[in-house]
């Protein structure tokens, strides 16, 4: 009985021991790590590989040209499972290692949220892919943007819609999470300053499995074109499905989801002939098909898309500025980032201003028969 | 009108994915008086299953499925073996939670051997519908519903006219009774949970070209099916029938008329009022304990 | 006595052993993500006591301790940012919000246990988290809300930890000691058996919604430490995914105490955690805790604390020297009052009709049998009176009160006490803990204050039937005549005015039968009025003052034995007639 009972409380404080362990194992200091927070599993899983991607193609360029102060670039990712518990807690665990110079956030503005205060306390530079304003206009200071946020793909959508297409009563169907609503409120505000209509805003939570009824809506409404934000790629590909069977053909300019390359798929033909704002556009500068060909190449010709995009750039961009800050110290990192002008990423030109903001313009591109073709760049001051 | 026929119709199609569902719920409970959490997971490893065969392998559709079916009978079987038939014994809890780890693991297994990328798979006829007047209906959905209403007749033939149906309906009703008539209830417990696998599994097959191939496809459908149960009764299969379509035509017509974003309260607020004001279901079943 | 000092000792050692905790979590350093890790931990085991509470002791299953974790974090979350309160009163709010809501959530045990309780908890859980995530206004909808203050006191998240898990310490202790109350024993009786629990005097309803509000209560609690700590809270944190995960936690470390909620939710926040090397195959480690869910369900069924308690298990005390038990039935024997006056029962099951306007007037201090052969309504008869069945007719005076429509236990309450056929104790309790709840009747005049009373009292009637050295054992450990003794020795400790037993000689040999007579004169000397049911014609013509016979619901003979067992109709109704 007492070894029985011996041995459990050395399991147990083995268990106990053991992060501890590891973490002792880490630490050295022949590389510079920048930690990444990713779903690997949940629903957000499969753009999670995506992202994985981009990221590892930078390493691998990043390190070929000679990596960061002379030593490698080596990445540290956590699994936030797709949840905002989760990315605290993998936050958390990057965090609590004090080699690990910066991070790569998430794609999900709540996920950034979620992480902002703990980032606060930590204090060292984080780039995210989250498109909501919100998170470089409230004092953070340590938060760095890698696309452009939504009020900008409002006023593309908007922009396009009523200009190049010259349709002025809209629907908009948008997810209730934080990126649809925050996405439909940009673009309502835009359609307003261009002088449209909204005949029928329509929200969905995600993961519905049927459509008909907004479809139906939007018939009745009387719209003539369509604008979306949708979150995530099976109930956009539903959407899209139902949308033309119940035959409703009006023009569908949506959120970069649209030219999703799994939605692309998954809703095939339904989706021909929409438009999409995309902040990565493969065809829309040298560098973006620069990181179209490497991604092509790494990944078995899947064509890339922003969920890779952004991470192959936000690491490119910090390794500009350590190497120019010349120093990993927080501050004169951050100093270095609001610093860089004109950098060349696959997504576009940055240029970070004081909140963390360097995107200002989108991409307009079309599902042609299930390729996408980049239309044209719209690129806005401020 | 148009507008109504059309959302009866899609009422309808999506009411019969939560009856095929709820079906094999009804199956389980009643053979052994718990809730099978893992039961919207045997509809996506069927799907995943199908996948593999017809897109990944391009085997013919019709041996595809057939070889998942085949794959939902081996689920089934280790399903009983695994996780419920060691519990038997204990209170409806314990099993709970041991199907509930069953469906953390079939969903988790699924992504790690299939990756996380949704799929598709093509429906079974080539036209995707016919357009009746205003009404355009769904190929997929109406093979959905024809088959619903086969497998009603089937299952009403099957348990009211064959011997092996009625010897399930006894171990369903008295263990005790049965085995003492010489019903050899373990046999009869696993026909059911191979049979409700394979429920579970057409289920999955038939929605996957609608709502597509990915890990939370079953989690979603079972929470609906579950609500669908209740409100037609745990303990008739017809109930669940009526219960699955009730539902998917409240949450249709709610969407359409009331709210987008609620729609899926709408389910369980229905659920709510039975349970508080009908408990025994739309057929009726006993709830109170014997004194 | 032994068994309180020791128990008084443990109780010395747990807080000694909680304040180290306290003191080394406020001074040792730890690096941010093991404090998350610690804090989820202690505000998650702070919820699971709630679920310990309502599925261990009470069991009743909940599958909304999410939708109740996330009530008290919003209302932290959103009193301290929104409206400003100070963080304390938020805290206080979201319990109290959460009481209620528990409380409405039990009123729904009233017709509905099992399964359907489930789902009305499932759907509970779902409505509120699409109000969480679509009454954008007044949630922030799905962007969560951040920024969530603490009380200064807390500031640092250290000491904040420090504060926490001295929470849960304090909870943990009352969640332990709420075990061996009063209130504790009930819920256990409503658990291993709700009719006889209904039958020994305690509310059962009552203990449910109260057992359902205490639950939600320790989630609102939880939930609110969890917003201070995590400074942000969303949705997706109080999903039914959590509701399940909190439910296994209770499970999995062990239902009925505390220390196994506090393993089972260590466990399965640090199981992902540990499986997290496994992350090059997504979905790999959440797999392996799939399984790992189900080997423990299959391998522990107590969960893992009842497992190692079971590896460690001391052998029960034996009890103190028990006094002898006095009996007050009250009234003189003499007066020739009735202290039971039945007038025209009915009770009709659709068309049987079961019972059909049976009279019965049960004299003061006497013992009364009702016979009849099988199918004649004895038991629907005795069901009706105990209250277990709703009469169709006619109107029941027990001790001059009319309890025609009164539920079990208040007729507990007025005085009736009564054993079952098929025995009903409470299978997870000692001897003596069944008989405790006995004496707990409400209105029982024949026991002190505090619990050294009732506990004297208890032993009393156990020593009365004489199983008093067998007190601490479980009562699954005795024979079926022993477990009759000891249903009787429960309903006697109670103090009753009538005792009513069903059958008492069934499935009895000779010599328990005849140590059964022995008892009842014993019982019969106190001047308690007795009303027996039994085949067994040597014991009821011996031991009865006055039979009635019942046949196809009807009353066909009433008087002293002599006469009525002569009585051609009776004679006929047993051995049916000549033809």
């Amino acid at each position: 009985m007492n070894f029985t009972r011996r041995q459990f409380s050395a399991g147990l404080a083995a268990g106990v021991a053991m992060p501890a362990l590891i973490k002792a194992a880490r630490a050295d200091g022949a590389t510079v790590k920048i930690g990444m927070v990713v779903p690997i599993t949940g629903p957000g899983a499969e753009s999670g590989k995506y992202a994985q991607t981009g990221a590892k193609i930078a390493v691998e360029r990043i390190n070929k040209a000679g990596g960061i102060l002379g030593k490698p670039l080596e990445l540290v990712i956590e699994d936030d499972q797709t949840t905002n518990p989760g990315a605290v807690l993998a936050f958390s665990k990057l965090a609590s290692q004090p080699d690990i110079v910066a991070f790569l956030g998430s794609i999900r503005s709540t996920q950034v949220h979620a992480m902002a205060p703990d980032l606060a306390k930590v204090g060292k530079p984080m780039m995210f892919g989250g498109t909501d304003p919100a998170l470089t206009h409230m004092g953070a200071q340590w938060l760095f943007r890698c696309r452009p946020n939504d009020s900008f793909s409002g006023r593309v959508i908007a922009a396009y819609g009523s200009e190049t297409l010259q349709k002025k009563k809209w629907a908009l169907v948008h997810s209730t999470d934080a990126f649809g609503t925050g996405g439909a409120k940009a673009l309502t505000a835009a359609l307003g300053d261009a002088g449209c209509t909204v005949a029928l805003d329509q929200g969905y939570p995600n993961q519905s499995q049927d459509f008909s009824s907004i479809v139906l809506a939007i018939k009745q409404s009387g719209a003539e074109i369509l604008g979306s934000y949708f979150t995530f790629e099976t109930d956009l590909a539903i959407f899209a499905r139902q949308l033309r069977q119940l035959g409703v053909t009006i023009p569908w300019v949506g959120s970069p989801s649209i030219i999703d390359a799994t939605a692309v798929k998954l809703a095939g033909p339904a989706l021909y002939g929409t438009f999409g704002v995309a902040d990565y556009a493969e065809a829309s500068s040298e560098a973006s098909t620069e990181f179209g060909k490497a991604y092509r190449a790494a990944s078995g010709n899947v064509p890339p898309d922003n969920f890779s995009a952004w991470t192959y750039d936000a690491l490119g961009i910090l390794t500009t500025a350590i190497n120019a800050a010349g120093s990993t110290d927080p501050a004169k990192i951050r100093e270095a980032i609001i610093a860089i002008k004109g950098y060349k990423g696959a997504e576009g030109e940055y240029n970070y201003d004081q909140n963390g903001d360097g995107l200002r313009g989108y991409n307009i591109v079309r599902n042609e028969k299930g390729t996408i073709v980049f239309d044209k760049h719209v690129e806005f001051k401020s | 009108m148009d507008i109504i026929l059309q959302l009866l119709f899609q009422g309808i199609g999506i009411g019969s994915v939560y009856a095929l569902v709820a079906m094999g719920f009804v199956l389980i409970f009643r053979a052994t008086n718990v809730v099978n959490f893992a039961q919207g997971e045997f509809s996506m490893v069927a799907a995943y299953m199908m996948v593999v065969c017809a897109v990944d392998l391009g085997l013919p559709y019709w041996l595809s499925f057939l070889i998942a079916l085949a794959g939902m009978v081996v689920i089934g079987a280790l399903f009983n073996v695994c996780v419920y038939y060691p519990l038997r014994h204990r209170t409806y809890l314990p099993v709970i939670i041991s199907t509930i780890g069953a469906s953390i693991f079939l969903a988790n297994t699924t992504l790690a051997l299939y990756g996380p990328q949704p799929q598709v798979l093509s429906g079974w006829f080539d036209t995707p519908g016919i357009q009746i007047g205003p009404v355009y209906l769904d190929s997929q959905y109406l093979l959905i519903i024809g088959v619903t209403i086969l497998l009603v007749a089937f299952q009403y033939w099957f348990f009211e006219k064959t011997l092996i149906g009625k010897k399930l309906q006894a171990t369903s009703q008295d263990k005790e009774m049965a085995s003492l008539l010489g019903i050899p209830v373990a046999a009869m417990i696993m026909l059911t949970f191979i049979y409700s696998a394979l429920l579970g599994g057409v289920a999955g097959i038939l929605v996957a070209p609608i709502l597509f191939v990915s890990i939370q496809m079953g989690s979603t459908i079972a929470l609906k099916a579950f609500a669908a149960t209740i409100i037609g009764g745990f303990g008739d299969v017809a109930g669940a029938i009526i219960g699955g379509l009730a539902l998917g035509i409240i949450e249709t017509f709610g969407a359409a008329y009331i709210s987008v974003p609620y729609k899926d309260g709408f389910a369980f607020l229905v659920l709510v009022l039975f349970l508080i004001f009908r408990p025994q279901g739309i057929f009726g079943e006993r709830v109170a304990e014997k004194a | 006595m032994r068994s309180s000092t020791f128990s008084t000792l443990l109780q010395g050692v747990y807080f000694v052993v909680i304040g180290v905790i306290v003191v080394l979590l406020a001074k040792a350093s730890f690096d941010s993500y093991v404090l998350n890790i610690l804090m989820q931990a202690a505000t998650y085991a702070i919820a699971v006591f709630g679920l310990s509470i309502v599925l261990g002791l009470c069991g009743q299953i909940n599958l909304a301790q999410a939708a109740f974790f996330g009530i008290g974090a919003y209302a932290v979350a959103l009193g301290t940012t929104d409206w400003g309160l100070p963080f304390w009163l938020c805290l206080i709010m979201g319990m109290v919000l959460a009481f209620v809501a528990g409380g409405a959530m039990g009123m729904s045990t009233l017709r509905l246990g099992g399964h359907y309780l489930a789902m009305v908890t499932i759907s509970f859980q779902q409505i509120m988290t699409l109000v969480m995530v679509n009454a954008i206004d007044f949630s922030h909808g799905p962007d969560g809300v951040g920024n969530i203050a603490r009380p200064s006191l807390f500031s640092t998240s250290q000491s904040y930890l420090a504060m926490s898990v001295a929470v849960l310490g304090l909870v943990g202790w009352i969640v332990w000691r709420l075990k061996t109350t009063k209130l504790g024993r009930a819920m256990r009786a409503v658990r291993d058996n709700e009719l006889a629990a209904g039958v020994a005097g305690i509310d059962v309803f009552r203990t449910k919604m109260t057992a359902f509000a205490i639950c939600a209560l320790l989630g609102g609690l939880g939930g609110g430490l969890f917003a201070g700590g995590f400074a942000y809270v969303s949705p997706d944190q109080f999903s039914f995914a959590e509701s399940v995960v909190f439910l296994t936690m209770t499970l999995l470390g062990g239902v009925a105490s505390p220390i196994g909620s506090v393993i089972g939710t260590g466990l399965l926040i640090l199981i992902p955690e540990w499986l997290r090397f496994l992350k090059s195959i997504p979905g790999l480690y959440l797999a392996i805790y799939g399984v790992a869910v189900i080997l423990i369900v299959l391998f522990m069924p107590d969960g893992i604390w009842g497992f190692i308690t079971k590896l460690f298990a001391r052998k029960s005390p034996a009890p103190p020297v028990a006094e002898a038990l006095t009996l007050s039935p009250g009234g003189s024997p003499d007066a020739n009052d009735a202290v039971l006056e039945v007038s025209g029962l009915a009770k009709h099951f659709g068309g049987l009709k079961a019972v059909d306007g049976v009279h019965i007037s049960v004299r003061r201090g006497s013992v009364h049998a009702l016979i009849g052969p099988n199918g004649s309504g004895k038991t629907t008869t005795l069901n009706v009176l105990s209250g277990l069945y709703r009469a169709t007719g006619g109107r029941v005076m027990l001790d001059g009160v009319d309890v025609t429509s009164l539920p079990p236990y208040r007729r507990t309450m007025v005085g009736l006490g009564r054993t079952f056929q098929n025995i009903r104790l409470f299978r997870s309790m000692s001897a003596l803990e069944n008989v405790i709840i006995g004496t707990e009747r409400p209105g029982n005049t024949a026991v002190g204050r505090g619990h050294a009373a009732v506990e004297a009292r208890a032993l009393a009637a156990l020593d009365f039937v004489g199983l008093a050295p067998r007190a601490n054992e479980l009562v699954t450990s005795f024979s079926y005549g022993h477990q009759r003794l000891i249903e009787i020795a429960r309903a006697l400790a109670g103090n009753p005015t009538l005792l009513l037993l069903d059958e008492p000689a069934a499935g009895l040999n000779s010599t328990e039968k005849r140590g059964l007579h022995d008892l009842l004169e014993r019982i019969a000397a106190f001047g308690l009025t007795i009303l027996i049911i039994d085949h067994d014609m040597t014991l009821v013509s011996e031991a009865a003052d006055h039979i009635t016979v019942l046949n196809f619901g009807r009353r066909i003979a009433d008087g002293d034995p002599q006469s009525v067992l002569r009585d051609p109709q009776v004679v006929t109704a047993y051995l049916g007639a000549d033809d």
